[in-house]
């Protein structure tokens, strides 16, 4: 398990991020989402070792991490960053060598990773070659290929075509089953339901979020869709209801007690047709939003 | 290979690779090899230049004049003598047989060369020389003087007190090819380590890079790589040039000194350029674009100027105190040197001053790279990059 503790950082006195705590679990994949400006990439360089805490301090499995390297990371820059003007393979190679791989066992891992993306023709072209979403496979090629303890992917699906996306969520997904802590922060608040098992939400240097996705969604879940034969306005003048949205005959609502939402049904059903009546399980990006309010 | 390096040798491995791939270094290195080795051979061609004269003589007084000159020849000068009647030779010339005739007027007092067409200004010249020292002895021996008695050009000797004149040429001349080596040196192996740092902070890798090795591992492999492709090219190209002057086949003065100091002037080339590199790696951690490096370099191209004129005209004082000033000492020390009167100590405080500052430039340069080179908006000064917080 990766952990942040009480990290803080300033810029020039500009108070950047402001005692973020949160954790990483083994086995899951964590997605980390805010605004732009919010702290992300900041939080992921202080995790890196390429910036320094003003305070606060970053362990993995208890033990703090010290010095300003991280050679067993996985990393993945927000600015994407390798060498345009270089073959793809020759790269990898210097940067699996960079990470204490032989020569050989780089060149073997890098063919093996190139091959996953269907890029092994493509190995001795030169990198500005490549589209730009071949190029973020090469990317992501790099951050794994000394089989890393740990991912920390900066904006990982930003710029890919839904196919891209797919593969991309794969080989994440294989990398967290496997135990690897894996951090990634996105924009794209759809994917964030049907890929991560722990939210971290970040905002103005503050952490709003730190748990599974789970709890999430349940500690949100105590609204209750209602589909009716007819139009749904009574439902405004019961008590026990607080009435979040009505459209015709659906309405989405709070019951303020389970015998409340008892009655109301049995109400509904003396009136006509009830077609839904559920406990409504708000997606991940509904609940960032209700959360940075 | 099977085993895994330190960083800095990856690092240093990986700039000489490339450029080794890179053709434009290649063609110019082989470019001015080439030049060095016809340069040395035009030299040595120059100096030995022989020539082969046969002279036919018609007449005693004639074979007189042939066998002095054939004494006063120039060593790269041969003279082939031979004895036969006017019709013969003219007819020996006509033929081309031989190179000309020598024929006496009837007074004794004066002569007749003949060629088939223009003759050879060296022979002309040779020929006339001796002609007049016969005709002079003869005059004088007439009078009962002896020719050794009368005072001469030579009765003039000359003396320095400092070097001799062939030595001061040398000492130019090699003044000349240290400095311009080491200048050329300086920008084709030093600006490409502040472009190969500009290039990783523009493409973001050294984000990659400085979390996986310390950027210190990273610097040291970059001057290290390009110190180790500047050496090279160096030793190749004063072993070829030194080589080719070995083997020419004219003998080229000052050998000797030149191969010993050329020695020197390999270990001094390595402190300074250490020392640039790291300036040089500074420079390309504080631009953020290639184009910035072309304002921030004017000063360093300024200096290098500088060192390359003081190496081709500095003298005296300002070019002892030149050799004691790390990068100017690189060419001035070695060419101080050349003269043969510098002691041994003189060098090697000067070396220890340039090492000394060489590791003083080295500390300041990882420091300004490692607080500059994650620094991303727009071109720093030095004294912003100082303040920079990791």
């Amino acid at each position: 398990m990766l952990e942040v503790h009480n990290v803080s950082r300033s810029f020039a006195e500009r108070l950047v991020l402001d005692d973020v705590n949160f954790t990483v679990p083994r086995g899951a994949l964590t997605g980390f989402v805010g605004a732009n400006g919010a702290g992300k990439t900041t939080t992921m360089r202080i995790i890196m070792g390429l910036l320094k805490a003003s305070s606060g301090t970053v362990s993995l499995d208890g033990k703090p991490l010290e010095g300003d390297t991280r050679p067993h990371f996985g990393y993945m820059p927000e600015e994407r960053g390798l060498y345009p003007k270089q073959p793809i393979i020759d790269q990898l190679v210097y940067l699996g060598q960079l990470h204490s791989l032989s020569r050989s066992e780089a060149r073997r891992r890098a063919m093996e990773l190139l091959a996953r993306f269907g890029l092994d023709d493509r190995a001795k072209s030169k990198l500005e070659s490549l589209s730009l979403g071949n190029q973020q496979r090469v990317q992501v090629a790099a951050a794994l290929l000394h089989e890393p303890e740990v991912l920390i992917l900066d904006e990982p699906f930003s710029g890919l075509d839904p196919i891209a996306v797919d593969s991309m969520s794969s080989i994440l997904r294989d990398y967290a089953s496997r135990g690897v802590p894996v951090l990634f922060s996105s924009h794209q608040l759809d994917l964030l339901d049907v890929l991560v098992d722990h939210l971290v939400i970040i905002q103005d240097g503050r952490i709003l979020a730190n748990a599974s996705a789970e709890d999430l969604r349940a500690s949100q879940a105590t609204r209750h869709k209602l589909s009716l034969g007819a139009d749904a306005g009574w439902l405004r003048d019961e008590p026990g209801v607080e009435v979040i949205d009505i459209s015709g005959s659906r309405a989405l609502v709070n019951f303020q007690t389970e015998t409340d939402s008892q009655r109301v049904l049995r109400e509904a059903l003396s009136l006509g047709t009830v077609t839904e009546f559920a406990i409504h399980r708000p997606a991940l990006a509904d609940i960032y939003r209700e959360i940075i309010k | 290979m099977n085993t895994t390096s330190a960083p800095w040798l990856i690092v240093a491995l990986r700039e000489v690779e490339t450029k080794l791939k890179d053709k434009a270094f290649v063609i110019s290195t082989l470019g001015t090899l080439a030049l060095i080795i016809g340069a040395v051979a035009l030299t040595g061609f120059l100096g030995s230049k022989s020539a082969d004269y046969s002279v036919a003589a018609t007449d005693p007084l004639s074979y007189q004049v042939l066998t002095e000159a054939q004494d006063q020849r120039p060593e790269n000068m041969s003279l082939a003598i031979s004895q036969l009647d006017p019709g013969q030779a003219r007819d020996q010339v006509q033929s081309q047989d031989i190179d000309a005739m020598l024929a006496s007027s009837a007074d004794q007092r004066s002569m007749t060369l003949t060629g088939f067409d223009e003759l050879d200004a060296d022979l002309e010249q040779l020929v006339s020389t001796a002609m007049r020292t016969v005709l002079t002895d003869q005059l004088l021996s007439a009078q009962g003087l002896d020719a050794f008695a009368l005072p001469t050009a030579d009765d003039l000797e000359t003396e320095q007190l400092q070097g001799d004149s062939e030595r001061s040429s040398m000492i130019r001349a090699m003044a000349f090819i240290f400095s311009f080596l080491f200048y050329m040196a300086a920008l084709i192996f030093g600006m490409p380590i502040a472009n190969s740092v500009i290039e990783e902070k523009q493409n973001r890798v050294v984000e990659i890079l400085a979390s996986t090795v310390r950027l210190r591992q990273l610097l040291a492999g970059k001057i290290i790589g390009n110190v180790i492709l500047a050496m090279v090219q160096l030793l190749v190209f004063l072993g070829v040039g030194l080589l080719a002057a070995y083997l020419a086949p004219g003998e080229i003065p000052f050998l000797g000194v030149v191969s010993t100091v050329a020695g020197w002037f390999v270990v001094f080339f390595l402190g300074g350029f250490m020392l640039l590199a790291g300036i040089w790696a500074a420079l390309g951690a504080l631009a953020t674009r290639t184009e910035d490096l072309q304002q921030s370099s004017g000063p360093i191209i300024g200096a290098l100027v500088a060192v390359m004129f003081i190496g081709i005209y500095a003298k005296g004082g300002f070019l002892v105190l030149a050799s004691y000033i790390p990068i100017a000492s690189s060419v001035a020390m070695p060419i101080r040197m050349l003269s043969g009167d510098v002691a041994l100590w003189e060098p090697l405080l000067s070396l220890a001053v340039l090492l000394a500052a060489c590791w003083a430039v080295l500390l300041f340069s990882e420091r300004i790279y490692r607080r500059a080179v994650m620094h991303t908006g727009g071109a720093l000064t030095l004294r912003r990059a100082m303040k920079l917080e990791l």
